[in-house]
């Protein structure tokens, strides 16, 4: 079964180029994921700028959320917190690069939304988040960022309320850490 | 496949700091197939560079480009457009890639981004075991399918050492086979044990890089 | 019948003696007078002493270097050469130096990997390339061409001859044990003459696997001489019997260990027990004797073991 996961940037990205397409086959699971990596020299319409916001992104399992938080375009910025959503078809499609491409972009955290493990859509994909959330810790303390940056949330049906409250959390949790550096270009 | 690890982020980091505008290019076969050097290592190394960088107060340009294979000059050809633009190339494909670039966009300098070291397989997701050793003369059809000079850490030719642990595993590392072990087993097994009982004699080592650098014509093909 | 080589070791074994082996193993320095300090000690006391190449890949005063020194003291080594640090072309070489040298008796190993380098106490030297061109079997091979057919491996002459009474290793209990003996004849094939096994504390064991030597004809070809480390402690049993592959230790004799109101004196008497028993297996020529970091203990245990005056032989 061929499944085609298309990442919908909303409000986040607005110049968007796909520079290119590539299917990538994956032999060990024997099914074909399409990865469409989006490049560019820089990620469309810069995080606010002067201003200091936490900014959080949000990358949501798009059926982990209730119907409200599904259809509602994210872009929220209240109480010293900005928030991003971008919908993904399943948490397995966050891939480490987009996480890395984000925070390069100067979002000051990150936040995957997930399924419960045993709730996944498509079986084991949700399982993955953890290991590559694991991997981008090392990565980023490697170049001197704190790892609490990226962090994940499990749960089925989330409100925006609910989600409006993780991005608090996460703003709490780095609260300490000072703007990411990457802003202010 | 060739198998690479990157290397340290400092030492990466080091090299790039007095450039002003890198590419950093990646190879679509052996090291994308042990998440070295392909697309999406390419697209992970280049946002963690940046980002170092700029914490060194160095805001390096970054352009990325990943090809089909390193080692062929007509896909290394594809990269000059790019080149004409920077003033460093970090490859991370092997280093016989890396050379490649070095040879072909010279003087532009080219950095390698990974360590090549071994020749490997994927067993499983996320394990790669090296399985051959490049000795150019190879002993697999009398060891029964299992290499004892990639796999046995002394190479050796006649049997284990005193080195195997009570489970089988060799005293160097609790997870890797005594692979003495595994051939005498399989010999066992289809009976043809008393084939491991005639010495093998000295190994003629001089067909790899013991026999000096390697360079091999082949006149049908020119 | 082999030509004597002019090795005490083999005129001991010829004679039907039993015969006794010690270690020295080589300072890590330059002193010879450390090693002639050993000398002093453990004078008398064996036919041949061992001296280690580089052992666990620590450096260490070379054995060619120290077994000189043996012999300059009047004490006959055995020379013990490792494939992990030379080439084919480095070992005959020395081979031919240590013969020049007096050396006659030799024991070919495979060398311990120096990734494990120092036992964890020192740095080693883990980032050295190794060599293993040779492993041991072969090594047995070549010093057996040098001695017999004044031969090098590969082909090319010395003259004249270096002929060497050749030792090999066995570790009979160590997995796959059905190639174990095996490996035992194909040491014997190449050329082996006497062999030292890894430590022996399971005699039931052992004495199973000397017995399939035997069944195969190996023991009347090739002297084999247990080995017997002098044990000081529950501790070092306990860790020997877990830690070190060939090593088997008896449940009965950790718990005897472990429940000793005196451990050394217990060692003692584990080690007279085991070669007592040594001695009265059927093939067995002879004992190897080590104590780790203890070699002053090694005379009165020999003596105990009724095994003093050792022969000379004319």
């Amino acid at each position: 079964m061929i499944q085609y996961c298309t990442i919908l940037f909303k409000e986040f990205i607005t110049a968007s180029e796909v520079s290119s397409v590539c299917m990538v086959p994956k032999s060990s699971e024997g099914y074909i994921l399409s990865c469409f990596y989006v490049w560019e020299g820089n990620m469309g319409s810069k995080l606010n700028r002067g201003n200091q916001d936490r900014e959080v992104v949000l990358l949501c399992c798009q059926h982990c959320l209730n119907g409200e938080a599904k259809d509602s375009i994210w872009s929220l910025g209240a109480q010293g917190v900005s928030i991003r959503t971008i919908m993904m078809p399943c948490s397995s499609k966050v891939e480490v690069p987009y996480i890395l491409k984000i925070l390069e972009a100067g979002a000051d955290g990150v936040e995957i939304i997930a399924c419960p493990k045993q709730s996944c859509k498509f079986l084991v994909g949700s399982l993955r988040a953890e290991k590559r959330i694991e991997y981008i810790h090392e990565l980023l303390e490697k170049i001197g960022y704190a790892g609490e940056r990226v962090g994940i949330s499990r749960k089925l049906s989330q409100s925006p309320e609910e989600l409006f409250d993780i991005a608090k959390a996460r703003a709490k949790a780095i609260e300490n850490l000072g703007l990411n550096p990457m802003k202010g270009e | 496949m060739i198998f690479a690890e990157w290397k340290p982020l400092d030492e990466l980091i080091d090299k790039l700091k007095s450039h002003n505008k890198l590419l950093l290019a990646g190879c679509a076969t052996c090291v994308a197939e042990c998440a070295a050097g392909g697309e999406k290592e390419v697209e992970t190394l280049a946002p963690l560079l940046r980002m170092a960088l700029k914490k060194h107060g160095c805001s390096i340009e970054i352009v990325t480009c990943t090809i089909e294979k390193q080692c062929e000059w007509e896909f290394v050809e594809e990269l000059a457009e790019k080149a004409e633009e920077v003033d460093a190339i970090m490859s991370i494909a092997c280093g016989i890639g890396t050379q490649a670039l070095a040879e072909r966009y010279d003087p532009i300098p080219v950095y390698p981004g990974v360590n090549t070291s071994a020749l490997t397989i994927r067993e499983e997701d996320g394990l790669w075991v090296a399985r051959c050793a490049a000795c150019g003369d190879c002993v697999l059809g009398e060891t029964f399918g299992y290499c004892p000079i990639a796999r046995c850490a002394k190479s050796l030719l006649n049997g284990p050492c005193g080195g195997t642990r009570k489970n089988g595993k060799c005293e160097l590392d609790e997870d890797v086979d005594c692979i003495w072990n595994l051939i005498v087993e399989r010999a066992d097994e289809r009976g043809q044990l008393e084939s491991l009982s005639q010495m093998k004699k000295t190994k003629d080592w001089s067909n790899s890089r013991h026999g000096g650098p390697k360079r091999v014509i082949r006149e049908d093909l020119r | 019948m082999k030509t004597p080589v002019g090795s005490n070791l083999e005129s001991i074994l010829a004679g039907d003696h039993f015969a006794v082996t010690a270690e020295v193993g080589p300072p890590r320095g330059p002193d010879p007078a450390e090693v002639i300090k050993k000398a002093e000690i453990l004078r008398g006391v064996a036919d041949a002493y061992n001296v280690t190449d580089n052992q666990t890949a620590v450096v260490r005063m070379s054995s060619i270097a120290a077994s000189k020194v043996l012999l300059q003291q009047g004490l006959e080594p055995v020379m013990q050469i490792v494939c992990r640090d030379r080439n084919r072309i480095a070992i005959q070489s020395d081979l031919l130096g240590a013969w020049a040298l007096g050396m006659r008796n030799v024991l070919c190993l495979s060398g311990d990997h120096q990734s494990a380098g120092g036992g964890g106490k020192l740095k080693g030297h883990p980032c050295a390339k190794n060599v293993y061109d040779i492993d041991s079997i072969q090594l047995i091979s070549i010093v057996k061409g040098l001695g017999d057919d004044a031969v090098q491996d590969g082909g090319d002459s010395i003259s004249p001859a270096a002929p060497f009474f050749i030792g090999a290793a066995w570790t009979p209990l160590g997995p796959p044990e059905k190639f174990r003996t095996i490996r035992l004849a194909k040491k014997i094939d190449a050329g082996a003459d006497f062999i030292q096994t890894q430590a022996v504390y399971d005699i039931k064991h052992f004495a199973e696997a000397v017995r399939r030597a035997e069944d195969m004809g190996l023991t009347d070809r090739a002297a084999i001489l247990p080995g017997i480390i002098v044990p000081r402690s529950v501790g070092m049993l306990k860790y020997m019997n877990a830690n070190v592959p060939g090593i088997e230790v008896p449940d009965d004799m950790i718990k005897r260990m472990k429940d000793a109101a005196e451990p050394k004196a217990e060692g003692i008497k584990i080690t007279l027990e085991l070669i007592e028993a040594v001695k009265n297996l059927s093939g067995i020529k002879g004992v190897h004797l080590q104590a780790i970091e203890a070699e002053e203990l090694l005379p009165d245990v020999i003596k105990a073991a009724g095994l003093l005056p050792r022969p000379e032989i004319e």
